[in-house]
């Protein structure tokens, strides 16, 4: 039986354990309860059902075993990557009058930096605050990147000289340097072509052809123009596939950089020992050398990914899918066809003294007109049947008003998981199925109801679309009741007369 | 899976075999029975190595005296690696009664254990550090100063005294061992993995090392000196195996070549006055022993062998070094003379073209050097700096250039030419003359090789028009066969795209590459397959320099900053360990299904070996046709001795080359017929028949005759048609007659039936 009231003052609280004599541990309850925490849909029917006491608490996570597995192995949070946009790519802005070129720096786009050039992170620890203020610094590291962008090599050769600190921005940085020196150990073997330099006996300098055409001579440049832009954009996309590492506001710079500062050292103190990458290294290896067809197929580990609201989420890639389609999906523009009642009254009665004063024109309509119209709402017709529910800028459900709506998704996720339940539960073989079965008849029955009342309350406007909708539900629900109705009849025909409970 | 072709068991580890890995098999069994050379070409993804590894095995299993041995080459460690790990595929399923040992034979770099070695960074320090503390001289002054007074090498050591007592116990247990393997095993027995490994190559069953180690005459004299007739060799990835032998006969001298070879000399100046105050008996005994036509010193120890004669082994004088160069002060001052001479002729400021025998007539008018000892310039060094017990060999590296040039030119009067220029051709404002002994008959390295041992396999995904390298490399193939590839359903799909959205003409040709238009209509090409492709795309640009401008240009127009809106993008650079872990970033973009494009260049490092298949590679757009530098002049002298030599036509030469690049790196999409991918040649030249046929023709068999004419949106709707066909469930074995997949029972049916026909 459900109540509301009962309902209402239940938070997720403990779930009630031991039901059915079983003993769960802590962790285990633990676990539970963070998942309903997280899920509000999750809480929702946790809290109509099991409270309900229409499906026990053991019943209720059977059908979620993946759920409780898949959360056992996740022990890190999912976090928000960094966007691919190269935010560090900082363009300066010039307005047209005077000299003055603006680069605007937003927290985001610093925190980026730090990221991708460590020298500068390194050199804002080290400066600010006590040698120059962070305005400062931030001036002098635009400088630099002015200076870098306009290729400007002399002029950069000449500053730096001057001045040490703008020196630390363009020179080549060497704790990248360190840093590929450590990751290159790691590298998959099918890939590093590190090892292949000079991987000859002895290796001679000057031996075999240095200018054959096919082979380019790297010019030799100085120190500040070798920086390019293909190490930036490899840079870059190294620090997006890495991800956030940390989780603090972006707000104050110089936490940033001291929480950034603090996770690199966290990352080398757990490095993984040389044995484990090794055991990695040849499991890559060996992937990549098996031909896959040829063999039993076998499943590559995957990072689930969390999606908060499912709707929400899937509704936008389709939206973004349809954008991307834009000219060949034929897409249409909704019209605004909703005219107010006494708009078309009043229109209509004009038509109608205009009609009786003039009489009939010869051709009621002109048939060039009259095709444009049948033409122009053909197609719009046909194409709604498509894209009814599609377009998610107008979806059916949003027109509905909003208790309508919710009520509605909150029936359709209730009886899924009814649905799911009362299924799974034939053939019935025991008295405890027996009766599990009855309680969800029950339940169902009550939705089916609802259901109908829905309908029938609802504003005549979205009768139509609000039954559609009811439908598929009812047909469900029809359809395990049927079913109900056979087994139960058949079972009395078995049994005889036993009317009441079930014995084996 | 196990199955038999004519009376050898073939053990295949895996439970289904593709039909054409079988013909290949089959076509490789002839060979090997007639004892000759053979040529194949079989598409990439159709898993070749693993072919040829469980037949050669199979074979050797089944014939088990004389013992064969497989020599497979590849050109790149990290196809070695790949190799290997086929291999231990294979020996998993190999009865345990015909365990065998195969290993991999790489470097000191890539072996070495010793921490001190280790710590220098650049390859030639390691090993020069190496020999700083195994030369057999350093060994024995270790042995009677007290231990620890010079420092040695504990590996080594130990390694030796466990050698010593036979090779028995050192010989490894059967099985696979990779370079980690060895550097494990040696780490835990405290033994060198180097030495180790260059001691096992002779009773291991299948070696697999880099090409070098039995083409370039200097390092092959040393390695592969003592591998027997008896050997089966494998090119693997062989369609560039007539460069590789070109460059092993190579040299170029530079300025900085000749100032460090001058600093060399005094060096050695030096050492011998020292010498000759403290030890003069020792260079008289080098004198006495040249006298008697030793250039070489009989047994060398493992540890103090040096690069080999550059000069092929047949070529190599069996007679007493000359005269006057035995004593040590003479050769030096021979040497000076070179040196001087050949610093005379950089200061050019034309191209120079010359051959060999006008460079030695020269040579001998204007510096008092004769032929003979121009060829014996190198073993005489080499002499000399056993006696004069060097160990810094890096420190001696430009010396030893300049006799290896001086014995190559001294050796070879044809097919060689000598080019002297005073700077690039493409950076004109910049000197840096260069003289260039360059190689331009590929069948001179390859040649020893071929007589050398019984079978010699060269295979690759592309060795169209397969008829050409024979005649480049003079040999006689007895089988030479281009496999082509049984789908079950179209799963590459090649395009050929000639002009941008707009309608105009793309092309890398040289009036139009850097052409606005050009730019903007391939970045909206990669722009619209970014959005409609997932994971990984790979695009090949012609050169460093245009992938640098094209990059920047659409950096500037913002198409870059779009692309980065669907994937993340990764460059080749010309910096080895960066290319690398953008490699491996680009893998894991791939892998986490973020998606990432790749940008690479045609004939750069990636091109030559890595892998872009399944996820990591769904379409290869290849930006041009990328063509050599046809201005460059020795380019320009090996074309004109193709034509005099092969009657080879430049045009059909650079075609062919070019195209082969091509091919090679569209063709690494696809690893087996479960995966699929796309191929995109934007050029307009590929739609012309004479460049499109030179195309592999499994490629060509997929390259249908309405996509050969493309504009950008075109081939964005195929692409999308495509990878919705690509996206359904279809059946893995193939439909009806046509069989693409065969298990252990068709083949046994097959068996019978070709019973039945006899």
């Amino acid at each position: 039986m459900m109540s509301s009231k009962q309902n209402e003052q239940l938070v997720p609280e403990k779930p009630a354990a031991t039901v059915h004599g079983e003993q769960l541990s802590t962790t285990e309850m633990e676990l539970r309860m963070k998942l309903l925490r997280e899920d509000s849909e999750l809480q929702k029917l946790h809290k109509q059902f099991v409270i309900g006491g229409v499906l026990t608490e053991s019943e209720f996570w059977a059908t979620r075993k993946s759920l409780l597995d898949d959360d056992a192995q996740r022990t890190a949070k999912q976090r928000a990557g960094f966007k691919s946009a190269m935010l560090a790519d900082v363009r300066p802005s010039t307005d047209g009058r005077t000299n003055k070129v603006t680069f605007s720096l937003t927290p985001e786009i610093i925190h980026q930096i730090f990221a991708e050039k460590p020298a500068v992170h390194r050199a804002f620890l080290n400066f600010v605050p006590s040698k120059m203020t962070e305005k400062d610094f931030w001036t002098k590291y635009c400088r630099a990147e002015y200076l870098h962008r306009t290729k400007n090599s002399v002029a950069a050769a000449a500053e730096a000289a001057e001045d040490e600190e703008l020196a630390v921005f363009l020179k080549h940085d060497e704790i990248l340097a360190n840093e590929a020196r450590h990751k290159i150990r790691r590298v998959d073997p099918t890939l590093d072509m590190e090892a292949d330099i000079g991987d000859d006996y002895i290796h001679l300098p000057d031996h075999g052809i240095l200018r054959d055409g096919s082979k380019e001579t790297a010019d030799a440049e100085n120190e500040f123009a070798r920086r390019t832009l293909s190490q930036d954009l490899n840079r870059h996309a190294a620090v997006v596939l890495e991800g956030r590492a940390l989780d603090v506001e972006l707000g104050d710079t110089r936490t940033a950089a001291e929480a950034l500062a603090r996770s690199k050292q966290a990352e080398l103190s757990t490095e993984i020992s040389d044995e484990k990458t090794n055991q990695e290294r040849m499991e890559k290896v060996s992937r990549m050398t098996e031909i896959e067809d040829l063999q039993a197929p076998c499943s590559l580990p995957f990072a689930p990914l969390c999606i908060k609201d499912p709707r929400e989420y899937f509704d936008s890639q389709q939206a973004n899918a349809f954008k991307a389609l834009g000219d060949t999906g034929g897409g249409i523009t909704p019209v605004d066809c909703s005219l107010k009642t006494e708009e078309a009254y009043i229109y209509l009665l004009e038509q109608i003294s205009e009609v009786k004063v003039r009489g009939l024109n010869k051709p009621v309509v002109q048939p060039e007109a009259a095709l444009k119209v049948l033409n122009g709402l053909n197609p719009y017709l046909s194409s709604t049947k498509y894209h009814l529910g599609k377009n998610p800028q107008e979806c059916v459900l949003d027109r509905l008003p909003n208790r309508t709506k919710d009520e509605l998704m909150h029936h359709w996720t209730s009886i899924q998981e009814l649905l799911r339940h009362f299924w799974s539960s034939y053939p019935v073989t025991t008295a405890y199925l027996y009766n599990k079965v009855l309680r969800l008849k029950d339940a169902m029955a009550q939705i089916y109801h609802k259901l109908q009342e829905i309908k029938e309350s609802v504003q005549s406007d979205f009768r139509h679309q609000v039954s559609l909708l009811v439908q598929p539900m009812l047909q469900a629900l029809d359809a395990a009741f049927a079913h109900y109705d056979t087994e139960q009849q058949k079972r009395s025909v078995k049994s005889g007369n036993k009317p009441n409970g079930f014995v084996q | 899976m196990k199955f038999l072709i004519d009376d050898v068991t073939v053990y295949f580890p895996y439970d289904y075999i593709y039909p054409e890995q079988y013909e290949y098999m089959v076509e490789l069994k002839r060979a090997l029975d007639a004892r000759g050379h053979c040529l194949l070409e079989m598409p990439t993804g159709t898993g070749k190595t693993v072919a040829l590894l469980s037949l050669i095995s199979s074979y050797a299993l089944a014939r088990p005296s004389p013992p064969l041995k497989l020599l497979y080459c590849t050109r790149t460690v990290h196809e070695m690696e790949k190799t290997l790990a086929e291999l231990r595929l294979l020996h998993s399923h190999l009865p345990p009664t015909h365990r065998s040992l195969a290993l991999g034979l790489s470097s000191r770099k890539n072996l070495c254990v010793n921490p001190i070695a280790l710590s220098s960074a650049s390859r030639d320090s390691v090993d020069s550090a190496c020999r700083r503390l195994t030369a057999s001289w350093v060994r024995a002054a270790a042995a009677e100063q007290p231990p620890g007074a010079v420092p040695t090498c504990p590996f080594f050591e130990a390694y030796d005294r466990a050698a010593s007592s036979g090779p028995d116990a050192v010989l490894l247990p059967p099985g696979v061992y990779t370079l980690g393997d060895l550097r494990a095993l040696g780490r835990e027995k405290g033994w060198c993995p180097y030495f180790l490994a260059r001691q096992m190559i002779r009773y291991a069953n299948v070696v697999v090392y880099s090409y070098q180690y039995l083409l370039d005459p200097k390092v092959a004299g040393i390695i592969s000196r003592e591998m027997q007739r008896e050997c089966v060799v494998v090119f693997d990835e062989a369609h560039n195996i007539d460069n590789v032998c070109i460059e092993a006969l190579s040299v170029s001298v530079r300025r900085q070549t000749l100032d460090g070879a001058t600093r060399n000399l005094h060096r050695m100046a030096q050492e011998i006055d020292r010498f000759k105050a403290t030890d003069a008996s020792r260079l008289r005994a080098e004198y006495n022993r040249l006298v008697e036509g030793l250039a070489q010193r009989g047994n060398l120890a493992l540890t103090d062998a040096w690069l080999a004669n550059p000069a092929l082994p047949d070529d190599i004088l069996k007679e007493a070094v000359p005269g006057n160069i035995r004593r040590a002060e003479h050769f030096l001052s021979v040497l000076r003379r070179l040196v001087q001479y050949l610093k005379g002729r950089l200061q050019t400021e034309n191209v120079e073209t010359e051959r060999p025998v006008d460079f030695v007539a020269s040579v001998s008018s204007q510096a008092g050097i004769d032929q003979k000892m121009l060829r014996f310039c190198y073993d005489r060094l080499h002499s000399l700096m056993l006696t004069l017990e060097i160990t810094d060999t890096d420190e001696f590296l430009h010396i030893q250039t300049i006799c290896d040039f001086a014995t190559l030119v001294g050796t070879y009067m044809q097919g060689f030419s000598i080019i002297i220029e005073p700077f690039d051709e493409r950076m004109p404002h910049i000197p840096d003359p260069v003289l260039q002994l360059s190689c331009h008959d590929a069948s001179l390295a390859i040649k020893p090789v071929f007589d050398r041992f019984q079978s010699v396999i060269i295979t690759s995904g592309t060795l169209s028009p397969i008829d050409l390298y024979p005649r480049l490399l003079n040999f006689n193939p007895v089988i030479s066969r281009s496999f082509t590839m049984s789908l079950t359903r179209d799963c590459i799909c090649p395009m050929v795209l000639t002009r941008g959205s707009d309608q105009l003409p793309v092309s890398t040709k040289f009036d139009m590459r850097s052409d606005p238009g050009v730019v903007r209509n391939y970045g909206r090409l990669l722009l619209e397959m970014v959005a409609a492709v997932p994971d990984g795309i790979v695009c090949f640009f012609v050169s460093y320099s245009y992938m640098d401008g094209i990059v920047n240009s659409w950096n500037e127009m913002g198409i870059l900053q779009d692309v980065m809106q669907h994937k993340l993008v990764f460059i080749e650079t010309q910096d080895v360990v960066e290319t690398t872990l953008a490699l491996d970033n680009y893998r894991r973009a791939c892998d986490c299904g973020r998606g990432a494009v790749f940008f690479s260049v045609a004939r750069g490092k990636v091109a030559e070996g890595i892998d872009f298949d399944r996820h990591y590679g769904r379409l290869v757009i290849m930006f041009g046709v990328p063509f050599q530098y046809t201005l460059s002049r020795i380019l320009i002298a090996r074309l004109e001795y193709l034509r005099n030599t092969f009657q080879i036509k430049e045009g059909d030469f650079l075609t062919f080359d070019a195209l082969r690049q091509a091919a090679q790196c569209v063709g690494r999409v696809i690893r087996s017929k479960a995966d699929y991918g796309m191929m995109i040649f934007a050029d307009k030249r590929y739609s012309r028949h004479d460049k499109r046929s030179k195309l592999p023709g499994w490629i060509l068999s997929h390259l249908r005759d309405a996509h050969l004419n493309l504009s950008t949106d075109m081939a964005l709707h195929i692409a999308r048609e495509f990878l919705r066909r690509m996206a359904q469930p279809y059946d893995k074995a193939g439909t009806g007659g046509r069989k693409t997949l065969l298990s252990q029972e068709d083949l046994e049916k097959m068996g019978e039936g070709v019973m039945d026909m006899f």
